[in-house]
């Protein structure tokens, strides 16, 4: 079922940079993401993962190379990039790093998964049986339907984490951005969210994800892309994802590696 | 029982009763999405602003001028208002300079008037039981755009009062929501302020919203609520201010009567919330 190869990629970078203005925050990106690939971003903190991300949603410009999303062109000095990338997010499902969220906010989590098909109502419009079955749907894919009518702050760290997960499954995103998502996690939710981005794959979602859990890039990703501050490696996870590579991505910044694990000093690992 | 009914078949009485009816919905709506976007000390920033206006209005056009320089004076501070926000470089303090800033230049204006005293008294402290009929339809067309405005975007407003970066990573534009709810804010500040009077906008605004965050914890249930609560003062209020001033020959405020009732109802829902909590607890 090769047929990656032969449609157009889902998310294009050539050279590509992104800055909040001043020096890039990450720079040199070229990768081509398809339909149903997951790509996972590796680096030190400050290496760029988060920016890159922000920058795929257009939340920060590109000021340097190519950028393609859809089909679209954003890079540095297409035309109207500020509206393609907001018709972009459409499409696009974000999970940010774990927010602060008001626990004492009146909401469900089946109403924050309803947020994600807020942006495709019409004007005036309610919610409709269409609108449902997508909440019901990405409830199930992470695993918690059961959960659907409790107060969203009434959930535990891991499970909030996965209803957002859930918001950002239910707009039916055909890039699903993840940033950071197994910070924190139990083994069980971190075994749910690994069962549902396999789901996802099937589906033909394209996915990047930025994480330090190198085992998790072998177990989902097809595709690892290296980072520190610019690209250092990118390929195929098996092929990138050695000793020696990880190492240089990681050089300077006081991470104790094995073949498994980065220890990040000062990143908290709780649950 | 008659006290509650009885004064309400007087047409000054059914207005005042109109008009706060009015402002309970938007109340109810507006006052809600502050109470969850934290937006009380902003509003209260919107009561000084919109009083210039309130008083060059009356200045120019008295009583009819009133609501149009009040309206245009609303829909300027409510840009103003989100632009400074939105620009992140001013403090509260800085808005709060601006505001009573404001807020001086219409005690000024007014000054110049012959009937200084008996004229800011009724900004500052409304006139409800003066209310005219036209008065009572302009309060519920402001009152109609500001529901209206807020309707459109709810979907995003509650997006954007739960995660304000999603909402933003979502495709929502947070200038457009703030300015659309700011300007909203800023229709009830001016039709509240004939009724409550310019000092107990906030009020009205704040109130109803903070009653329905002890009763519920259902989002769909906190707007019906806020609205019965803030309909149930006013009717409250008003009964016993005029009870007060005929059977008691105590002569009370209308606008402020009103808005002791509202507090008062917080108060009690309070402590019924740490009540049952306790007992919950407990138990």
């Amino acid at each position: 079922m090769l047929t990656g190869s032969v449609e157009a990629p889902v998310l294009s970078l050539r050279d590509a940079a992104f800055s909040y203005g001043g020096s890039p925050a990450i720079a040199g990106v070229t990768i081509d993401v398809h339909a149903g690939e997951a790509v996972a971003l590796i680096g030190p903190n400050g290496s760029g993962k988060s920016t890159l991300l922000k920058g795929v949603l257009g939340l920060i410009p590109a000021t340097a190379g190519r950028f393609e999303a859809f089909g679209v062109p954003r890079g540095a000095g297409a035309p109207h990039a500020e509206a393609a990338a907001r018709a972009s997010r459409r499409s696009i499902g974000y999970l940010p790093q774990s927010d602060e969220l008001d626990p004492e906010f009146p909401v469900t989590l089946a109403q924050v998964a309803m947020m994600g098909r807020y942006r495709s109502l019409g004007w005036m419009r309610w919610p409709g049986r269409a609108d449902r079955e997508a909440v019901r749907d990405a409830l199930e894919a992470v695993g918690l339907s059961h959960r659907a009518k409790a107060r969203f702050g009434s959930l535990s760290g891991g499970q909030q984490q996965r209803g957002l997960l859930a918001r950002a499954l239910a707009s039916a995103p055909r890039l699903l951005l993840l940033d950071e998502p197994f910070n924190g996690l139990d083994q069980a939710n971190r075994d749910a969210l690994v069962q549902t981005l396999r789901t996802l794959k099937r589906r033909g979602v394209a996915v990047l994800v930025s994480t330090h859990d190198l085992e998790l890039a072998r177990e989902v990703c097809d595709t690892v892309l290296l980072l520190n501050g610019r690209q250092v490696a990118c390929g195929r996870t098996e092929d990138v994802l050695t000793l020696p590579n990880v190492q240089a991505a990681f050089a300077e910044s006081g991470v104790e590696i094995d073949e498994h694990t980065l220890v990040v000093p000062g990143h908290h690992e709780d649950h | 029982m008659q006290w509650l009914i009885e004064p309400f078949a007087l047409p000054f009485m059914a207005r005042a009763l109109g008009v706060l009816l009015a402002l309970a919905v938007v109340a109810g709506l507006v006052g809600v999405l502050v109470n969850l976007r934290g937006l009380e000390f902003i509003s209260d920033g919107l009561t000084h602003a919109v009083f210039p206006g309130i008083a060059i209005g009356f200045v120019w056009g008295g009583r009819d001028g009133l609501f149009l320089g009040a309206v245009i004076t609303a829909i300027a501070a409510a840009a103003v208002l989100t632009l400074i926000t939105r620009s992140g470089v001013a403090s509260d303090a800085a808005i709060a300079i601006v505001l009573t800033g404001f807020f001086s230049v219409g005690v000024l204006v007014v000054s110049r008037q012959s009937d200084y005293a008996g004229q800011l008294d009724a900004l500052l402290f409304g006139r409800l039981l003066t209310v005219t009929d036209a008065d009572l339809w302009r309060t519920v067309a402001v009152c109609a755009v500001a529901v209206v405005a807020v309707l459109a975007t709810l979907p995003g407003q509650v997006f954007r009062a739960f995660d304000r970066r999603g909402s933003e990573a979502a495709g929502f534009r947070p200038l457009a929501l703030d300015l659309t709810l700011n300007v909203a804010i800023a229709l009830v500040v001016v039709a509240a302020s004939s009724a409550v009077g310019n000092l107990l906008v906030l009020a009205v605004l704040i109130v109803p919203g903070a009653v329905a965050r002890l009763v519920t914890l259902r989002l769909g249930a906190l707007f019906p609520v806020a609205a019965v609560a803030a309909a149930l003062a006013a009717w409250l209020g008003l009964a016993i201010g005029f009870g007060a001033s005929v059977g008691g020959d105590v002569a009370l405020p209308a606008g402020s009567t009103v808005v002791v009732t509202l507090v008062a109802l917080y108060a009690v829902v309070l402590v019924v919330r740490l009540v049952v909590d306790r007992v919950r607890r407990t138990a």
